[in-house]
């Protein structure tokens, strides 16, 4: 197939299914419950027994907290990602945290909280 | 040797039905509100490391291509072009695409390029166009030699190859519920990929087969899609980013950083980069083994069901130890 062809295709392609699928509503993030964030950090790690779970009053984000320490669970697109909360920096926003987490393929999370959340989520991640 | 022989680049002139059948698929699920599930930023990145998986052919190919020209130059064999020859060829073909798979997901190098296919949590068309960008540096071209040195061509060798590859795009989808018996039976089916993208416990390391299912019941890592068991995909700690770069090499720094850490003897970097995924010199880390060793610790009453065949006295020692 002459190149020229191939690239108007692939570019052509990309660009109308992108449209297509966002122009139809998925785009959307994940919603995150008190029962699912649970639901969805057993998921991920299911060998953890689930002490208990805040989740932010944007709903996109959980802190979770487990027999085996604390761990961030946040909407990943239509999904959610969750990691352990041993080796991280934590970054101050105006409007939340962001997250570092040294890790080329999960390199960070921004989490959106408001003022009173804020002090209630550092002393949750960073216990004394 | 007959240097001069051409096959169409198959890839190349699917790419339009690609589309079609992504766009089909799509409005089916949209349709009828089941049988997958579409989401942008997944389906743009699949997408593109597409487009990336076919650049990195233009620039790389070149080097395996070469390999195979040196290869068939110095084997006095020559088996022709002939149909029942193809047919064979396409075959035999399948089963280097099998243990390519398979060492794909047991050694970690290969995994390396492999892993980003497994990437997405969600499965549709768009799933089987997230290809490595990286193949060439797993070397794992070296496994087609065996067909070259028998006196297959190499340009019959990719063409049957790409063929291959086309087949397995339609099997990436949830819209396809289970085919006929006989075809489940013999060959690789949508209901049969879905268990191999599961990272259930139950559904790890099983199911490598391109187009023909039998390798994986002859060579014992054949796992049939439980209805009670539903698939989860993605991998087992899966990645929180729809950047294509760090898709395609994430694995790869992981490698460089588990290998190069301080204080480990030879044989411990040496593993990081080539014993299966999930091997730690410190045991922190999970292989699959273990991992289904533990499930079966939490949930003894799967002990012999499909996936989880091993007793746990067969399980390596330090499998069942740590469970």
């Amino acid at each position: 197939m002459p190149l020229e062809i191939l690239l108007v295709l692939v570019v052509g392609g990309i660009a109308g299914i992108t449209l297509l699928v966002h122009l139809t509503g998925r785009s959307q993030r994940c919603v995150l419950s008190l029962e699912t964030a649970r639901e969805q950090w057993v998921r991920h790690f299911p060998e953890d027994t689930v002490i208990d779970v805040t989740v932010a009053h944007d709903r996109h984000a959980a802190l979770v907290r487990t027999e085996n320490g604390p761990g961030l669970l946040w909407s990943f697109g239509a999904d959610t990602v969750a990691q352990r909360l041993l080796d991280y920096d934590l970054l101050d926003r105006t409007d939340g945290f962001e997250i570092l987490f040294h890790d080329f393929g999960t390199p960070k999370a921004i989490i959106h909280l408001d003022d009173l959340e804020r002090p209630h989520w550092r002393n949750l991640m960073e216990p004394a | 040797m007959t240097d001069q022989i051409t096959f169409p680049d198959v890839v190349q002139w699917a790419v339009p039905f690609f589309i079609a059948a992504i766009l089909a698929e799509f409005l089916w699920i949209a349709v009828k509100g089941r049988g997958g599930r579409y989401e942008t930023r997944d389906a743009v990145t699949s997408l593109i490391m597409g487009a990336g998986n076919i650049a990195s052919g233009f620039l790389l190919g070149f080097i395996a291509y070469g390999f195979f020209m040196w290869l068939w130059r110095i084997t006095p064999l020559d088996l022709g072009t002939s149909i029942p020859i193809i047919i064979l060829c396409f075959v035999l073909e399948d089963l280097r695409y099998y243990w390519v798979h398979r060492f794909g997901h047991r050694i970690r190098w290969v995994w390396a390029s492999h892993v980003n296919h497994h990437s997405s949590q969600h499965y549709n068309l768009t799933t089987a166009l997230r290809q490595t960008w990286t193949y060439t540096f797993t070397f794992m071209m070296v496994v087609r030699a065996p067909l070259i040195l028998l006196g297959f061509h190499p340009a019959m060798v990719l063409f049957v190859g790409g063929i291959n590859l086309i087949y397995q795009f339609w099997i990436h989808t949830e819209a396809i519920g289970k085919m006929p018996r006989w075809f489940e039976a013999v060959m690789n089916t949508p209901s049969h990929h879905r268990a191999h993208h599961g990272r259930n416990a139950r559904y790890l390391d099983c199911n490598y087969a391109g187009v023909f299912i039998i390798w994986d019941k002859m060579f014992g890592t054949f796992v049939p899609e439980q209805e009670n068991d539903r698939v989860d995909y993605g991998l087992v700690h899966n990645i929180a980013t729809f950047n294509p770069l760090r898709v395609a090499f994430h694995e790869w720094v992981g490698i460089w950083r588990d290998a190069t850490q301080p204080g480990l003897t030879l044989k411990q970097r040496l593993a990081y980069c080539f014993a299966p995924p999930g091997y730690s010199h410190d045991g922190s880390r999970d292989s699959s083994a273990q991992i289904k060793a533990k499930h079966l610790a939490r949930h003894p009453e799967d002990l012999g069901t499909p996936g989880f065949e091993q007793t746990r006295e067969n399980l390596p020692n330090s499998a069942a130890k740590q469970a």
